[in-house]
């Protein structure tokens, strides 16, 4: 007998019924999944910041101009090149606009061109990758190769030349984007589609005779979702890069309708001696491209549930 | 030739994990001798892995943490030793297979360099011989033609394949123990009995002591001479292979005898299970961990963990049914023949 | 091997055939004369212009003579520089846009690569929050912006570096930072990433188990295994810096190919700019092919897939 426990009376001894229960508590309550991501987003600091920014930048965009008493393409040339001022507040261009005004519906345009140019894009991309995942076969492969041609010369060559043709302004430059831009969401959309459909549950549903209707609304449509959303997101300030490149080589928006991009154009040339004129949408390119980043980065990893803890 | 080569005594691990400290392993005692097999059983999250892994300090350690015990390694206390100390030691001394083949091998790097890696880095020695001992080891693994599969790459083989290179990786410089973390559970059973058979093989002609992980008790049987029974982080029983299949004397041991499926059974017999799941380690129980899944517990066993008591000659077990005042009960039959009764009952 | 280089090879071919085609038809649409532009032509001087570019014959006949052209090598004559082929200004602006293209990247692969390594394996540490904040800025502010606050404050404020042109080594720094910062940026991320992804592999257990010191496991490894996703990312990576080399060429006056280009767009010179896109569609489907045997080298699967 081990010394230690020889003072345990005999009666600990005797068998206990089979009444208490066997398994394990969870612990920890079980979320659903949604519930977690919306969770671990707003936890996450640095991407709420971003959509803070962004909601606000946005809110800007829309009440700003209507309270203003200038208009984006009013000229004055007897106050060109101002200094910011209470009467300007972030001063006039060459041509005497104010470019409070011009910054904000700057603002609407290049938001627009941004938001459109990525999801526009997308959706084309996932109808087309959805129908060459789904269905596969011919249908994949003659789909897939054809991607990979087109791919090989950058986006933005194609949007150049297309541009040349349809003229510039927010409209053809949204057509061109998404007339270019939906090759990479096919492609991961079509990835994502054939990895699910190997995946054991599909497989395991099929096997129980769910319809197709059922397995891709059920499992396809909730299993992309995240991602897509993602990449949408990561799509904006891509697209806000490409115009703003576009309108600085003179194709994107042509005056008078601004775009941070025009105005960063138009502020170079006098960059060296009124250099607010530049930094002013470079700020705003900057701020609200980092903004979408970093909360598309918050979401990707909301999103992952390898992180979930 | 009873040389100890290995000694554990109680290992403590733990994971600090943002919800809180697991306690995977809490207290874990082993040896191993020189050229023995031991085979070391338990059902998935009771911590076999994180044992061995953590011997060879192979867990990365933010999140993993030792937190007691002892490990001698040849008499040496090595449990505190430096990180570079511990590196002559891996591949030399100790070596390791993993379970899934097909992730454990770098796929951009041809199979003969990665055997000839560990042997450049423990021994002086040329590139040519480096190459022979290679191809002599894949012979010795079994497989045909190495010459020609020295130059491979990973992803030309299949599982069994990829196992056997993993092998001969493990054995490049002849280290005194093989851990074998599950090396046969993602391959299909033809293939299983091929690579148990290579390791038989080479602990006999290497003199190589093999300390091998599973949760399958059917392949222990024929493999291993001694047995340990793990459980929620501790050894529960621990004995020669024939005393803990004939002499069983855990209730853990006996549920996984139990559990496993005898040729001739009758087809409609219910498969017995051990119902319920192992406790949660973020807050081990106080008492003994099977309590809640124990056909036998009794009140003193809720509050109270078992101490280790030896029942025989390297047969030990902890559980309270062995005290002098636990009420007797009847020994553990094992099913020989289909229909025969099985377990114990109160006498 | 073999039948993979095949396949890139008449994928590559396919592209270009694709581009220059599109090249072509996009331009045909485009409206109005091309000669209507800022010279005063008479009548007789724009049909015969019209005449020697063959511009009046249907279609067809002047696409295969376009294709004809090109696989010729010639691309025809400047509409804004009357007398010279486009041929002639791509081999005098190329080498200069090169020169610069390859310092950018010369300048940012060492450096991104070693800080996504760096911050990798810092995970967590100062150097790793440096290296994350410095690779988000520089993804999302634009090379050409970039370009200018680099004028502003080291030519203009700090004087130390010259403004523009391209003749000392001193006008090549701003430039080629501008270019490298940006795309320093983007390989940092990506080599981080491919990194930790890399460090939790089974492979790097077992050699580890091997005893293998911890330098000899990172470079044997885990970098040969993280720069395969970089290596992927190459073929846009020469595009981006293509691209960035247009605007930076115009900030900083830079006699490149990216200038011309510009240049021929706002100009409506269309002989160039078709010219041009060609031509750097010809390059980037080279760099993209080039690339890929890369790839293949260095993944073994790849060798076999598909």
């Amino acid at each position: 007998m081990i010394k230690e426990f020889a003072g345990i009376p005999k009666d600990e001894f005797e068998f206990v019924g089979e009444t208490e229960e066997k398994s394990e508590v969870l612990t920890r309550p079980s979320i659903s999944f949604w519930k977690d991501v919306w969770r671990r987003l707003f936890k996450n600091k640095v991407a709420m910041t971003g959509l803070i920014i962004i909601l606000a930048i946005a809110l800007f965009s829309i009440i700003i101009p209507e309270l203003s008493s200038y208009s984006y393409s009013q000229q004055n040339l007897r106050n060109i090149n101002a200094a910011p001022s209470s009467e300007h507040w972030f001063g006039t261009d060459s041509l005497g606009r104010d470019l409070w005004v011009r910054t904000w519906v700057g603002a609407r345009v290049s938001l627009a061109v941004g938001i459109f140019g990525s999801i526009i894009p997308s959706l084309i991309g996932i109808v087309i990758g959805g129908i060459s995942g789904y269905f596969g076969g011919k249908v994949d492969m003659i789909i897939m190769r054809l991607i990979d041609i087109i791919i090989c010369i950058p986006q933005m060559i194609y949007i150049i030349l297309i541009m040349l043709v349809i003229g510039s302004g927010p409209v053809p430059l949204i057509i061109a984007f998404a007339i270019t831009g939906w090759m990479g969401s096919a492609r991961n959309v079509r990835g994502l589609i054939l990895k699910i459909k190997q995946e054991e549950f599909v497989l395991a549903s099929r096997i129980l005779g769910a319809p197709h209707g059922y397995i891709i609304f059920k499992h396809l449509v909730p299993n992309t979702l995240g991602i897509v959303v993602v990449s949408m997101t990561l799509g904006v300030p891509a697209a806000i890069f490409q115009e703003a490149y576009l309108s600085f080589i003179g194709l994107g928006i042509k005056p008078p309708i601004p775009s941070w991009g025009q105005l960063a154009n138009l502020g170079t040339s006098v960059f060296r001696i009124f250099p607010t004129q530049l930094l002013i949408p470079a700020i705003m390119i900057s701020l609200t491209m980092l903004s979408f980043n970093l909360f598309g980065d918050g979401l990707r990893d909301a999103l992952d549930p390898k992180l979930r803890s | 030739m009873t040389e100890k080569i290995l000694e554990v005594k109680d290992l403590e691990f733990s994971f600090d994990t943002y919800a809180g400290e697991v306690h995977a392993i809490r207290g874990v005692s082993f040896h191993i001798n020189r050229s023995e097999s031991l085979a070391i059983v338990g059902e998935s999250g009771c911590g076999k892995s994180v044992t061995v892994q953590s011997i060879m300090r192979l867990v990365p350690t933010p999140p993993g943490r030792l937190k007691g015990g002892k490990i001698f390694y040849c008499g040496k206390d090595i449990t505190n030793c430096s990180d570079r100390q511990m590196e002559k030691l891996r591949g030399k001394e100790m070596s390791m297979i993993f379970q899934d083949p097909m992730t454990s091998l770098n796929p951009t790097m041809r199979i003969g360099r990665q055997i000839s890696e560990g042997i450049k880095k423990h021994e002086k020695i040329s590139p040519d011989e480096a190459r022979k001992r290679s191809i002599s080891l894949l012979k010795e693994v079994g497989i045909s033609d190495p010459e020609r599969n020295i130059i491979r790459y990973p992803h030309m083989y299949s599982g069994g394949m990829r196992q056997r290179v993993m092998i001969a990786i493990a054995l490049a410089c002849n280290p005194k123990i093989l851990f074998a973390d599950e090396p046969t559970t993602s391959l299909d059973v033809t293939t299983q009995a091929q690579i148990l058979e290579v390791m038989n093989h080479l602990k006999q002609e290497f003199e190589m002591a093999i300390v091998l992980i599973t949760h399958n008790l059917g392949i222990v049987a024929r493999f291993a001479e001694r047995i340990s029974v793990m459980y929620a982080g501790k050894i529960v029983e621990t004995g020669k292979t024939n005393d803990i299949f004939y002499d069983p004397r855990h209730p853990y041991t006996w549920g996984l005898l139990n559990s496993v499926p005898a040729v001739g059974k009758k087809r409609t017999e219910k498969l017995p299970t051990i119902t319920g799941t192992p406790p949660d380690l973020f807050m081990p129980p106080k008492g003994c961990a099977f309590y809640n899944r124990c056909e036998y517990r009794m009140k003193v066993c809720k509050e109270n963990d078992p101490p280790e008591r030896k029942i025989g000659e390297e047969h030990y077990a902890s559980c309270w049914l062995l005290d002098e005042r636990a009420p007797g009960i009847k020994p553990y039959v094992v099913k020989r023949h289909a229909g025969e009764g099985s377990g114990k009952g109160v006498m | 091997m073999v039948g993979y280089i095949f396949r890139r090879l008449l994928i590559s071919l396919l592209t270009l055939w694709l581009l220059a085609t599109i090249t072509f038809f996009l331009l045909r649409l485009l409206p109005g004369n091309p000669f209507q532009t800022d010279q005063i032509l008479t009548f007789e001087m724009q049909e015969r212009m019209m005449n020697y570019y063959g511009l009046n014959r249907p279609i067809i006949e002047q696409y295969f003579t376009y294709m004809g052209n090109l696989l010729q090598g010639n691309m025809g004559y400047s509409l804004k520089y009357t007398n010279r082929t486009v041929n002639s200004i791509i081999s005098k602006a190329f080498p200069v846009s090169a020169d610069l293209g390859l310092r950018s990247l010369a300048l940012a692969l060492p450096i991104g690569l070693f800080l996504g390594i760096a911050s990798a394996r810092k995970r967590g540490k100062t150097v790793d929050y440096l290296c994350v904040i410095i690779s988000v800025i520089g993804v999302s502010i634009p090379s050409f912006i970039l370009g200018s606050f680099l004028q502003y404050i080291f030519a203009l404020k700090l004087k130390i570096l010259p403004m523009a042109q391209w003749t000392t080594e001193m006008h090549k720094v701003l430039p080629t930072v501008a270019i490298a910062l940006g795309l320093l940026a983007t390989l940092t991320r990506i080599m981080r990433a491919s990194m930790l992804e890399v460090t939790t592999q089974d492979y790097v257990k077992t050699a580890k188990s091997k005893g293998l010191s911890e330098g000899k496991i990172v470079w044997s490894h885990e970098i040969r295994n993280a720069l395969i996703p970089i290596l992927t990312m190459m073929g846009p990576m020469v595009a981006s810096v293509l691209m960035g080399t247009f605007v930076i060429e115009k900030i900083f006056a830079i006699p490149g190919l990216g200038l011309h280009f510009v240049n021929s767009i706002t100009g409506l010179d269309y002989t160039m700019t078709m010219g041009l896109t060609v031509f750097f569609g010809a390059f980037l489907v080279t760099a993209n092919f080039l690339v890929d045997i890369a790839y293949g080298i260095v993944d073994p699967r790849i060798r076999i897939a598909k």
